[in-house]
């Protein structure tokens, strides 16, 4: 009997497949209204606050928008949801004047008072919107000076600073401080993060976990270009092979997270465009200052001549990124662009390991990780090279390979004589790079982002002035001064800068690369057939 | 993952009893180990999967969400606090995405099972009819892709495969889709999770259509080796002795070959059989990885090996134990099951 029902229940739904195959099948004509998008991994939470990885951010973009925003494609400031804004002249007072007319996508209507609600909540712990286990990571770090957030009338919104912050305003149009719709709280209390109500061109409509997270059309959206699409999904596919072949069958309209060795299969394939630019970014090689190994500035300076970085983008990110001469990216305030004061030259370097036999022996380790970054494509390629350059001019190393948490672990207690890691920035500020890597504040034992654990009063002092002042040309001299500081004492090599990579139908238009690293789908429509 | 009890004890009430007994006692120690042992080795990871959530991290918040988890209790009381949690379902939120952990099961699972059933359905169908109907026939040369599947479906790796599969037949043919569970393009029906059953309950055959076409490659590729694994026990028991006997002794009465391996045969082997299907759903509660993550299917596989590599604590603790749980529950029922097909068999071979 068993058997018997078994059987009939399963050649039933073999047939429902069979059938299924024939009818409803799922080909798009011309004109798709729902615009699909694939990268590697799903969101982590949909509350600006309380997230720092690029797929949530990617998410939110479409939904989302702050006082101030970066024009697209750029890194200029310009308003948002603010008409309009000044700062006083001692810079310790900014003062948005709120966009009239614009409603959040639950009908909330935009004011002064709406939108110190996102600031409250962050600052002040007793705010109910300051869930116990949300990190706020980025008040303390990026929005840390402003003291107090005051309603100065219905459209006016101040913020006071304790003191001035030359890099508040390009954090002020970063993701941390996007309006959330203050009535999300009572409609959805703990589960906000989960239920996003912004202003964006597109609204939320559903979040199906590790599969997709759904979008449609903001009919209403304040601004223009209205939502190319009436519907935007973003799909998560881990990957990568799967990834290309949704591409290649046509059932995704855009993707990420490619392998640079995967673009030249691409380049040929006329029915897709390829975008690529430098991502905010910068992958490096930090000596460990606890480390007894490494202690020795000319031992660093002499793996940092050691090092050959143009074959490494060559070889281990395809040429799909650049050599960093300096810790943070060229073009930022007061990063130069030219070599850097890191030369290769494995001559010099040979010379220098030749007057110290101590150097040799005991091999020195190359911590690494696993996962691909879009600094480090491969990273375990990145050490393996590097070992090979080190080897040649006569020192040992050895390499340990960890996976990525494991590997954060180690780095972030300084537990390594040389390890490589990468930043993202968060803002597009010189600040968010140097402070970073090399102020003490950031040395904290098992939360470092200083993983080189470099403690120097004087990098410290310049950091802070260079932050506190709002004149561009003194800041730039006072980076300058740090940089100097930097090639002194040398407690990171920076290596590369990994190009952010994103591949379109032909089809999709209105798309811009944004320099900040995220994904802006607003202005994006389907081209009517060009060909 | 027999039992390894006489047949005769079991036979009456008293019997049943004992065995219930017998499981049930089997079930505690199991959990009681699985527990322990999870815990033990969650304890034992030196990273703070709080600390590690954040790329910034500022050390106070740290300690506070710490405390407020409850982490910073000694472990014999965390210990107690995991296996009460667990039992009363409160299974905590994920440090990751905050979410509620047993809603997050509650989505993953199912996924999960409508792949598992109907991959085991389909390759235990496609074991036992591939055996039977080439020795039903005396086709030996239909032994050969028994031969071979039995090869492909224990050697070639799933992943490879299903690769394989998708460049065909989605990519290059573009007769179904590449992955996921369903075309966003549609709106899909949503209840219970299994799609299949609330596209139907939904009476929405377009959003069903569109779910089965879905389920069509990752199906065949998690079919592959349940169906090498029963072909080859079936094969197996086949062969043995007293088998041969009665397949001779029924030739000899004029029975037809529908009659005897459709019947007879097929009764006297399905015990086993379903041990094979209780031990390979077992094994894929826990989600098929390699599948879940070539046909992009949101599953449980995903879930916890992201867990996993996240250090999201409750995710870990309270997802694997559940998945022990459940295979330990998905084993028993199924010896359960099969020593009564086969006691069955025995009393009738007996009476007979």
């Amino acid at each position: 009997m068993i058997w018997k029902n078994l059987v009939l229940g399963l050649s039933f739904l073999l047939g429902m497949l069979l059938a299924g195959c024939g009818g409803g099948s799922a080909k798009q004509e011309n004109a798709p209204t729902t615009f699909i998008f694939a990268r590697g991994a799903d969101a982590q939470k949909l509350d600006p606050a309380d997230v720092d990885d690029g797929e949530s951010v990617n998410s939110m973009a479409q939904l989302f928008e702050g006082l101030v925003g970066f024009v697209p494609g750029t890194l200029e400031v310009e308003p948002r949801l603010a008409e309009s804004y000044a700062i006083s002249p001692d810079g310790m007072v900014y003062t948005f004047r709120i966009r009239d007319g614009v409603r959040f996508h639950d009908g909330t209507p935009l004011d002064a008072e709406a939108a110190r609600f996102s600031f409250d909540r962050q600052m002040d712990p007793d705010h109910p919107a300051h869930f116990p286990d949300a990190s706020f990571q980025y008040w303390k770090n990026l929005y840390g000076d402003v003291e107090r957030v005051e309603v100065a009338d219905k459209m006016t919104l101040e913020l006071h600073l304790s003191r001035p912050n030359a890099a508040l305003l390009s954090a002020l149009a970063s993701f941390p401080v996007w309006l959330v719709s203050p009535a999300s709280l009572e409609k959805h209390g703990e589960q906000m993060p989960f239920h996003p109500i912004g202003t964006g061109p597109y609204k939320f409509v559903e979040w199906r976990p590790n599969e997709a997270v759904l979008m449609e059309r903001n009919p209403d959206y304040w601004g223009e270009p209205k939502a190319g699409f009436e519907r935007l999904v973003m799909r998560s596919i881990p990957l990568n092979t799967s990834r290309l072949s949704e591409l290649m069958a046509g059932k995704v309209h855009g993707l990420d997270g490619v392998q640079p060795s995967e673009l030249s299969d691409l380049e040929k394939d006329p029915r897709f465009v390829i975008h690529q630019a430098p991502g905010m970014n910068v992958g490096y090689l930090a000596f460990s200052m606890l480390s007894e190994r490494v202690q020795d500035v000319a031992f660093r300076r002499a793996v940092a001549m050691a090092i050959d970085r143009a074959s490494l983008v060559r070889l281990a990110l395809d040429g799909s990124g650049s050599v960093a001469s300096y810790p943070a990216p060229a073009g930022f305030l007061g990063i130069p662009d030219d070599e850097g004061p890191v030369q290769y030259d494995p001559e010099g370097a040979r010379k220098l390991v030749e007057e110290h036999p101590e150097w040799k022996g005991v091999p020195v380790t190359l911590a690494t990780f696993g996962q691909p970054r879009m600094y480090f494509p491969d990273p375990p390629r990145v050490a393996s090279l590097i070992r090979n350059d080190l080897e040649a001019v006569g020192l040992t190393v050895e390499i340990i390979n960890r996976e990525f948490k494991s590997h954060l672990h180690a780095t972030r207690r300084g537990d390594f004589d040389m390890a490589l890691l990468g930043w993202m920035a968060d803002t597009p500020d010189t600040d968010n790079f140097l402070s970073t890597f090399f102020h003490s504040r950031a040395a904290v034992m098992g939360s470092a982002t200083n993983i080189s654990f470099y403690k120097n009063e004087e990098m410290d002092h310049l950091i802070d002035a260079a932050l506190a002042n709002p004149d561009p040309e003194k800041r730039a001299a006072l980076y300058g001064n740090a940089l100097q500081v930097w090639a002194r004492d040398l407690p990171l090599v920076p290596l590369v800068q990994g190009n952010q990579i994103t591949v379109l139908d032909k089809r999709i238009g209105g798309y811009l690369l944004s320099p900040v690293g995220n994904h802006f789908f607003g202005p994006v429509y389907w081209v009517s057939e060009s060909d | 993952m027999t039992s390894k009890v006489s047949g005769n004890s079991l036979h009456g009430k008293s019997g049943q009893a004992r065995l219930f007994l017998i499981e049930s006692r089997r079930f505690l120690i199991i959990f009681l180990v699985a527990s322990l042992g999870l815990f033990a080795a969650i304890n034992a990871m030196p990273e703070d999967p709080v600390s590690l959530r954040v790329k910034n991290p500022d050390p106070e918040r740290i300690q506070e969400i710490r405390d407020s988890l409850g982490l910073n209790d000694p472990a014999p009381i965390r210990y107690l606090r995991y296996v009460g949690s667990f039992v009363t379902l409160d299974w905590g939120n994920s440090l990751i995405s905050g979410r509620s952990v047993r809603e997050e099961i509650a989505r993953f699972l199912p996924a999960t099972i409508e792949l598992s059933v109907l991959g085991i359905g389909f390759g235990t169908m496609l074991g036992v009819m591939l055996v039977l109907v080439a020795h039903a026939t005396g086709w030996p040369w239909l032994l050969q892709p028994v031969r071979g599947l039995a090869a492909l479906g224990l050697t070639v790796p799933i992943f490879w495969i299903g690769l394989l599969l998708v460049l065909f037949i989605s990519v290059h043919l573009g007769w179904l889709p590449v992955g996921g569970r369903y075309d966003f393009a549609y709106g899909a029906p949503s209840g219970t999770g299994f799609l299949l059953l609330d596209s139907l309950l939904a009476g929405d055959f377009q959003a069903m259509g569109i779910a089965l076409q879905h389920l069509v490659l990752p199906v065949l590729t998690l079919g592959l080796y349940p169906a090498a694994v029963v072909a080859g026990t079936l094969e197996a028991r086949l062969s043995e002795g007293y088998i041969q006997r009665l397949i001779t002794a029924l030739q000899s009465r004029g029975f037809s070959p529908v009659r005897i391996w459709g019947k007879h045969v097929l009764r006297l082997v399905s015990g086993p059989v379903v041990t094979v299907i209780g031990t390979q759903s077992g094994a894929l509660l826990g989600g098929a990885v390699l599948t879940e993550t070539v046909y992009s299917w949101p599953g449980m596989g995903r879930f916890l090996v992201d867990g996993v590599l996240n250090r999201d604590l409750f995710v870990i603790q309270n997802g694997l134990l559940l998945i022990v749980v459940l295979a330990l529950v998905v084993v028993t029922l199924s010896d359960v099951v099969a020593n009564r097909l086969d006691r069955r068999l025995t009393s009738k071979e007996d009476s007979a």
